[in-house]
């Protein structure tokens, strides 16, 4: 048995598929590509296979890892190649590798966010405002955990914050706690930063780049 | 492809998935390099839809052809619905995205009654007028097929065509004809009639009904040369039909979701109260080796880890063991499960049942129907207390711990008696449990009663049947509750209005197109889901269109009144009808077809043959 971690980019039709079905979705692929995948012992054997950082519904990954176990050797690249070949549009292997960090390694992910106005003066407004409250170091919002409903201030759990607007949009990046102890979904960011100016937008796209440890460098 | 438009509103709405397409399997041409369009319309939910074996036969058949590109469509949830008409984003389907009203051909299935508004509300949701009559242009063709198409006559108004029986070969002699007539510039009257000579197509318009004055069927005239009797359509061999080898992968949980392979067609068993029984005859036997090659590729194009072997009672395949035998080699190196739906207690061995635990346990559901012998010997159900008994025995040795038992109310003669049988039937169950020496320790036995209620429909020895008014199938459930006296048994049971529903349209004529339409128009739509079903809408517009839904229920009718559907031919002769209906009222059983043919007539259809008399099977 190895372990083995695959990288994956899902975008297009994709971002519409749930975590919950992304599971199903990549068990799928990974029997119809015949990858030897290691089975749990037990009455109801399931293939092992673990998303570390799910990624919310209407969201792109530039590089999300997913791990597996497989039974008998088979090489990297023959991996990626076989599950490239009967993946569902919008998926796709990038990279197959060893892995490196521990899943609870994971502290922090940066996003690239797109916003679209409908005026280039509602756009300069709403960057404008967004770096203050942001460098300010107070935005209150409701935050579900699994004990409830809580109010938190989101500020702490941003690690960088830069928006810029250009045109009618706005361009953000930024890196936010991620991880099974604090974990700061960018749609809840938003959706605070909008409610803080009572904006109306009229699209956004949230992409999240990469996934890093405590000291930001990337996890591998 | 979703269209563009609707991108903004795709997080909005519950389960984008639906509506978004794009999933793996799916079929996108070109559209200028095809002649006909046809969009598959599922009149309910994209998770009910899915699961749905005909669409997948059918998707892939037309998809099969150069000149043709089949694609999907489902009814939109109320949410999606409330964005589409806000924005006016007419119907679309889901390959291409674009809407369907410019397609050739609008094919639905009907397999329950409780969808007709639904056919309604995505017609006018594509921008079509909802009537036949109103749509004059030859394109979109509207039509139907499945089991409700037996009595097609509710929805007569509102289809162009429907085909009774198999729809494989029809399907693609229509589009053949369509791509004729389009190619000449006909008007849609001139296809209707040439259609109309195909065999296994009707075409409501060219009948004319009339009444009785006790509003019975007095005639049924066919015009422009149509047949008087239209005979459904008979697939001869399996073998030889066409069968998918992939099936779309839905990215969101639906109903079933894993491979489905049909081993016959019809059923020998002849239980008088099921439709799908009689309909389907005569027998059709796939081979074990086309049903196996046809697991596999599927199990290969999809990824799919569990395979049903799916008919009217599959226990009844000859050489299941053999089939089983030959595939569990396979399907379990590949931790692929297979489940067997629909088997009968009283001839699966338990060896059998042993082999398929090998990957995965799935549930136990038995279903005897009516719960005192006397009133299974009415409906036919030729199975016994003892046996129900001892395959629980054999299941509770085998380590189940929960079994569902599935039963009937509302049946023909049925007193009191009988509904306190189902209770014991089922505490002898949970007391089968407790006999057993190594039952696990500090567990309990489940034993879940689902509780339907009987609608006499159409092709049936019950057609001529009463059906109760839900107010008595209240009192009957109540009773039955009342009987159980255990928490080691629990009831569910059906909505008593939806079966009543159900039977008004099983067995209406054309005089409930109006009511259909105003009920519509008042709002009611997924009527089969008991949160949407709207009981006071329904009955302002049988009010309003002076029907009496009980004319069509709660009545006996005579053995000699014409029947709305009488002018349908599904092979089994009324004559034979009658007699199993005369049967019931005795308690006379009717032996299954394997050990005595019956004489049903179906095998007029299949040149004289029913594969269940003439393939002999080692």
């Amino acid at each position: 048995m190895k372990s083995v971690r695959l990288w994956f980019k899902k975008g297009g039709l994709a971002v519409y598929i749930s975590h919950l079905d992304m599971n199903r979705c990549m068990t799928r692929a990974v029997r119809r590509a015949e990858i030897p995948l290691w089975y749990t012992e037990g009455f109801n054997p399931h293939p092992y296979m673990t998303f570390l950082m799910p990624l919310p519904l209407g969201q792109e990954g530039k590089r999300e890892p997913l791990d597996i176990r497989i039974e008998q050797d088979m090489s990297f690249d023959e991996i990626k190649s076989k599950l490239n070949s009967v993946m569902p549009d919008g998926i796709e292997i990038v990279d197959v590798l060893e892995p490196v960090n521990k899943p609870n390694e994971i502290a922090a992910a940066e996003y690239e966010i797109t916003v679209e106005f409908a005026t280039e003066g509602e756009a300069e407004g709403f960057a404008a405002g967004a770096q203050s409250i942001i460098d300010g170091g107070i935005l209150n919002a409701e935050k579900r955990s699994k004990r409830g409903i809580k109010t938190v201030n989101l500020c702490e759990m941003v690690r960088s914050f830069s928006i810029e607007a250009e045109k009618n949009f706005c361009k953000i990046k930024t890196i936010l706690a991620a991880g099974n102890s604090v974990n700061l979904n960018a749609d809840l960011l938003l959706n605070a930063l909008f409610a803080e100016f009572a904006a109306e937008y009229e699209k956004t796209s949230i992409t999240r780049t990469r996934l890093l440890r405590e000291d930001l460098s990337d996890f591998r | 492809m979703y269209p563009k438009k609707i991108e903004k509103f795709l997080l909005k709405v519950q389960k984008p998935g639906r509506y978004t397409g794009g999933e793996l399997n799916s079929v996108v041409k070109d559209k200028n390099s095809v002649d006909i369009r046809y969009a598959f319309c599922f009149p309910d939910t994209y998770e009910i839809g899915m699961s749905h074996l005909g669409m997948k036969i059918l998707y892939s058949l037309v998809n099969s052809r150069d000149d043709a590109w089949c694609e999907r469509v489902f009814a939109p949830g109320t949410d999606m619905e409330q964005v589409m008409r806000e924005n006016d984003i007419p119907l679309y389907a889901l390959e291409s995205g674009d809407a369907i009203k410019d397609f050739d051909i609008l094919g639905f299935t009907l397999q329950y009654e409780l969808c007709y508004t639904n056919v309604l509300n995505m017609l006018d949701l594509a921008g079509l007028p909802v009537r036949s009559k109103d749509r004059t242009a030859l394109t979109p063709i509207v039509i139907a097929g499945g089991a409700c198409v037996c009595n097609g006559e509710p929805m007569a108004d509102f289809f162009d065509i429907t085909l009774p029986g198999d729809g494989e070969e029809v399907t693609m002699e229509l589009i053949d004809l369509l791509k004729e007539y389009k190619a000449k510039g006909a008007t849609k009257q001139e296809f209707l009639a040439a259609a109309a000579q195909i065999k296994g197509v009707y075409v409501p318009s060219l009948y004319e009904v009339e009444y009785n004055g006790d509003n019975t069927v007095k005639s049924v005239t066919p015009t422009c040369g149509a047949p008087e009797k239209v005979e459904k359509r008979n697939v001869a061999d399996l073998d030889k039909m066409f069968s998918p080898t992939e099936f779309v992968v839905p990215f969101l949980e639906v109903v079933h979701d894993r491979t489905t392979v049909e081993i016959f067609r019809g059923c020998i068993r002849g239980c008088r109260f099921c439709q799908a029984g009689f309909l389907n005859r005569p027998l059709r036997r796939k081979s074990p080796e086309a049903v196996e090659a046809q697991c596999r590729a599927i199990c290969e194009s999809t990824g799919y880890d569990e395979i049903s072997l799916c008919s009217l009672s599959t226990s009844d395949y000859k050489g299941l063991g053999k089939l089983i035998t030959n595939m569990l080699p396979w399907t379990i190196d590949e931790k692929i499960n297979i489940a067997l739906p629909s088997l009968r207690v009283d001839n699966f061995p338990k060896e059998l049942m042993e082999k398929l635990n090998a990957v995965r346990r799935s549930g136990l559901t038995f279903a005897p129907e009516a719960g005192t012998q006397r009133l299974r010997d009415v409906i036919n159900k030729n199975i016994t207390e003892e046996e129900v008994l001892k395959t629980a025995a054999q299941a509770f040795a085998g380590g189940w711990t929960a079994v569902k038992l599935y039963f009937m109310i509302g049946l023909p003669t049925e007193t009191e008696e009988d509904i306190r049988g189902i209770a014991d039937l089922a505490q002898a169950v949970v007391d089968e449990y407790y006999k057993n020496p190594d039952k696990p320790k500090g567990k309990s036995v489940s034993v879940s009663i689902s509780l339907a209620s009987l609608v006499p429909k159409p092709f049936t020895p019950f057609q001529w049947e009463p059906q109760d008014k839900p107010d008595v199938l209240v009192d009957k459930q109540n009773f039955l509750v009342s009987c159980v006296t255990t928490r080691k048994v629990n009831v569910s049971r059906h909505v008593p209005w939806t079966s009543f529903l159900e039977g008004v349209f099983a067995r209406g004529d054309r005089r409930l197109g109006n009511v259909i339409e105003t009920a519509w128009r008042k709002g009611c739509k997924m009527d089969g889901w008991a949160e949407h079903l709207k009981p006071e809408l329904w009955e302002e517009s049988f009010a309003e269109n002076g029907i009496d839904p009980y004319f069509y229920t709660a009545r006996r009718r005579e053995f000699d009144e014409i029947l709305p559907w009488d002018h349908m031919d599904y092979g089994v002769t009324k004559n034979f009808l009658i007699k199993e209906n005369e049967k019931a009222h005795k308690a006379e059983t009717t032996a299954c077809c394997r050990e005595k043919c019956a004489g049903c007539g179906a095998n007029k259809l299949n040149g004289g043959v029913c594969d269940e008399i003439s393939k002999t099977v080692v």
